[in-house]
C-alpha cells in the first residue's frame, strides 16, 4: 500500500546538532560514569549552543529511548531527564522505535514546526546499552551487561502472536540483503565476503578520524597487531573475524554501544537568524513492515525512498552522501542502490574500489556507520543527522568528504522494522 | 468473524486440531495467514474464516544464522528461513526444513520450490513450519 506525501505546511530547517562520543560509559574516560540525564542534557545543550538558543527560546522537546525499561529502569523517560537542560516546565513527548527511533526524531520534531504548533524545537536521543540500571541504586551506580543479555531481548521486537513462533524476524533478517543480492546478481559467496569485509575496512577508515567514534583504529592496525599484512586476510580469517551468520561476520554486526544526539529545528523562515547555515529538511518518506514479512528492510526502504523523491522532486544524481543506518553492514549498499545513489548491480564494484569510503566519489556513512561509529540504539539515527549536518558545513576535519555535500539523504532503519528516507539541502 | 473475536486463540485451538485457519477477504478474496481483523490488500473487514492447504512455494532463503539459534530447532535437523507464498496467496516468512548447507545450491538453481506446510509441537503450543516437497 503506498503513500502520497503532502507537503509541508511551511518550510522547516535544522539550525542545530549535538552529539555526545559513542563509548562505554562504564569504562571511557570521556564518557565514564555518566547518567541517562547527563548524556542527553550533553547532546542538547551542544545543539543549543550550536544554534545559538538557550533552552527559554525552545518551545518542546521530543525524547527518544528504544528500551528506556530494559536499560534505564524507566517507563516514562522523557519525564526523568527533564532537569538537566534548562527546560524544566516544558513540553515533552517520549517515542521509542529502536534502531530508527533517531530518524523519526527528526520527522516528529519537523512535522511540530511545519503545523504550526511551535517554532523552536529540540529532538534528543539516547541510549546506554553496554549496561543497566542497578535496581534500587542512584543513576551512576549501574551492572554491566552482556552480549547474551542483549540478544535474549531481541525477541521483543516482534509480534508475540504469531511472527515469533514462526521465527521469522531477526532470524532471517541478518543474511537477508547478502543473500538476495548475490541471487540477484550472481556473486558468489567469497565475492560478497570480499565485499562486506571491503565495507567494514572502509568504515574503521572514516571512524579512526572521527574523535566522536567507538573505533578509533584501522583494520590495517589491527591486523597488523595480529601478525597480518593485509587486512583484508585478517578480516577473512574466522579466527580474527567470526561468522555470525552465513554471510555476516562480526565485522559486519553492529558495535554496541552508549550515546546521545539532539537536533533543534525551526521554521526557515526564522532560520537565518540564528548561528549556523541552515539545513532545510526537504522531506522524509516513511514505511513499516513487521518482521514476519519477507525482505522487509529492501521493500520499506524501497517505499520510504518512493514517497521522498515522489515529495520532494529531488533526483538521485543531487545526492552528495547517504547516511543509512547500518547495524547489518549490508545496508549501505541496499539503501545505495535503492536511492539510485549507486546504479543497481553496481554498488559492490564501487565499495571494493573504495568509492564509498568517505574520502570517495561516493561517500556513504562518512561517521563509520554502526559497525565502526557505533551503534547506541535509538540515538544513532540523529548521530547520523549531526555527522550530515556537520559535513554539510565542511566542519567534519579528518574524516571530511571530499565535495562539500548540499543534499543529503538519511535513510533510517529499525524498531521491528520501521524504514525512513530523508531529504535535507543547506538553505542557499 | 465479528470485530473482537480472539482469533490468535482460535488459530492455535485449530492447530491442536490439525487444522491451519486463516482468514479470506470477502471483498477482494486476499486471504490473510496467519489471521487477522483486516484484509491489507483492500481494507475490507468482511473476512470469513477458511481452511488453507498448506500447499506453498518457497521463493527464496536464507540459511540460519549460529548467532540466533535456539535450542528447540535441534530436532528440525537442517532448515533455513524461507519466503513462504501459500497457495491461497499469503507472503510471510517461515522455517523450512530440508535446506542445508550442503545442499543450498540444488534448491537455490529450482527456486521457487514447493514446500508443504507441517504443525511443530512447542513448549505449551503449536506453530506451524514448512518442509521441502522433494
Amino acid at each position: 500500500m503506498s503513500v502520497k506525501l503532502g507537503k509541508l505546511s511551511r518550510s522547516v530547517s535544522i539550525i542545530g546538532v549535538g552529539c555526545t562520543p559513542f563509548t562505554d560509559i562504564m569504562t571511557h574516560p570521556k564518557t565514564k560514569g555518566l547518567t541517562e540525564g547527563e548524556l542527553f542534557g550533553w547532546a542538547a545543550l551542544e545543539a543549543m549552543n550550536d544554534a545559538g538558543v538557550e533552552a527559554k527560546d525552545v518551545d518542546m522537546y521530543f525524547h527518544g529511548q528504544g528500551s528506556p525499561q530494559q536499560f534505564s529502569d524507566y517507563i516514562t523517560p522523557n519525564a526523568q531527564v527533564a532537569n538537566w537542560f534548562g527546560m524544566r516546565g516544558k513540553a515533552a513527548v517520549h517515542h521509542s522505535e529502536a534502531c530508527c527511533t533517531g530518524y523519526l526524531a527528526l520527522d516528529l520534531a519537523v512535522n511540530a514546526v511545519a503545523s504550526g504548533k511551535h517554532n523552536i524545537v529540540l529532538s534528543g536521543t539516547i541510549e546506554i546499552t553496554g549496561s543497566a540500571a542497578a535496581p534500587g541504586k542512584p543513576a551512576h551506580m549501574r551492572r554491566p551487561i552482556s552480549f547474551l543479555d542483549i540478544m535474549a531481548g531481541m525477541p521483543t521486537l516482534y509480534d508475540r502472536a504469531y511472527t515469533r513462533q514462526l521465527e521469522a524476524g531477526l532470524s532471517n533478517a541478518i543474511d537477508d540483503v547478502a543473500a538476495d543480492y548475490c541471487r540477484q546478481y550472481g556473486l558468489t559467496d567469497d565475492q560478497m565476503d570480499d565485499v562486506l569485509n571491503a565495507l567494514a575496512i572502509n568504515h574503521r577508515r572514516s571512524s579512526a578520524r572521527n574523535p566522536l567514534a567507538l573505533h578509533q583504529k584501522e583494520y590495517k592496525e589491527t591486523a597488523k597487531e595480529a601478525g597480518f599484512d593485509d587486512p583484508m586476510k585478517y578480516l577473512k580469517s574466522d579466527s580474527f573475524n567470526p561468522r555470525m551468520g552465513e554471510y555476516l561476520r562480526a565485522s559486519g554486526f553492529e558495535a554496541r554501544c552508549d550515546g546521545a544526539g539532539a537536533v533543534i529545528v525551526c521554521p526557515t523562515e526564522m532560520a537565518k537568524q540564528f548561528k549556523q547555515q541552515p539545513i532545510e529538511v526537504l522531506g522524509i518518506g516513511t514505511a513499516l513492515l513487521e518482521g514476519s514479512q519477507p525482505h522487509l528492510e529492501k521493500r520499506a526502504t524501497a517505499e520510504a525512498i518512493r514517497q521522498v523523491y515522489e515529495l520532494t522532486g529531488v533526483k538521485p544524481a543531487e545526492i552528495d552522501l547517504l547516511m543509512a543506518n547500518d547495524f547489518f553492514i549490508t545496508s549501505g549498499l541496499l539503501a545505495a542502490e535503492l536511492s539510485g545513489y549507486i546504479p543497481a548491480g553496481e554498488g559492490w564494484k564501487y565499495i571494493l574500489d573504495g568509492r564509498t569510503s568517505y574520502d570517495g566519489d561516493k561517500p556513504i556513512n562518512s561517521n563509520g556507520g554502526r559497525t565502526a561509529f557505533g551503534h547506541a540504539f535509538a540515538a544513532s539515527g540523529l548521530a547520523d543527522c549531526y555527522e550530515a549536518v556537520k559535513q554539510m558545513r565542511r566542519q567534519c576535519g579528518d574524516h571530511q568528504v571530499r565535495k562539500l555535500p548540499e543534499t543529503v539523504m538519511l535513510r533510517g532503519f529499525g524498531g521491528g522494522q520501521n524504514l525512513t528516507a530523508g531529504i535535507i539541502r543547506t538553505v542557499q | 468473524m465479528k470485530i473482537g473475536e480472539p482469533v490468535v486463540k482460535r488459530w492455535y485451538e485449530a492447530l491442536d486440531e490439525g487444522k491451519m485457519l486463516g482468514l479470506k477477504c470477502g471483498r477482494c478474496g486476499a486471504v490473510e495467514f496467519p489471521p487477522v481483523y483486516c484484509c491489507n490488500k483492500c481494507s475490507s473487514t468482511d473476512m470469513e474464516w477458511t481452511e488453507v492447504s498448506g500447499k506453498a512455494k518457497m521463493l527464496d532463503f536464507v540459511l540460519p544464522s549460529p548467532l540466533f539459534a535456539r535450542p528447540e530447532n535441534a530436532s528440525l535437523g537442517f532448515y533455513c528461513y524461507g519466503s513462504i507464498e501459500l497457495e491461497e496467496g499469503s507472503y510471510f516468512s517461515a522455517i523450512v526444513i530440508g535446506v542445508s548447507k550442503k545442499n543450498k545450491q540444488s534448491i537455490v538453481a529450482r527456486l521457487p520450490v514447493p514446500v508443504k506446510a507441517e504443525i511443530l509441537q512447542r513448549d505449551g503450543f503449536k506453530t506451524i513450519a514448512f518442509r521441502v516437497v522433494e
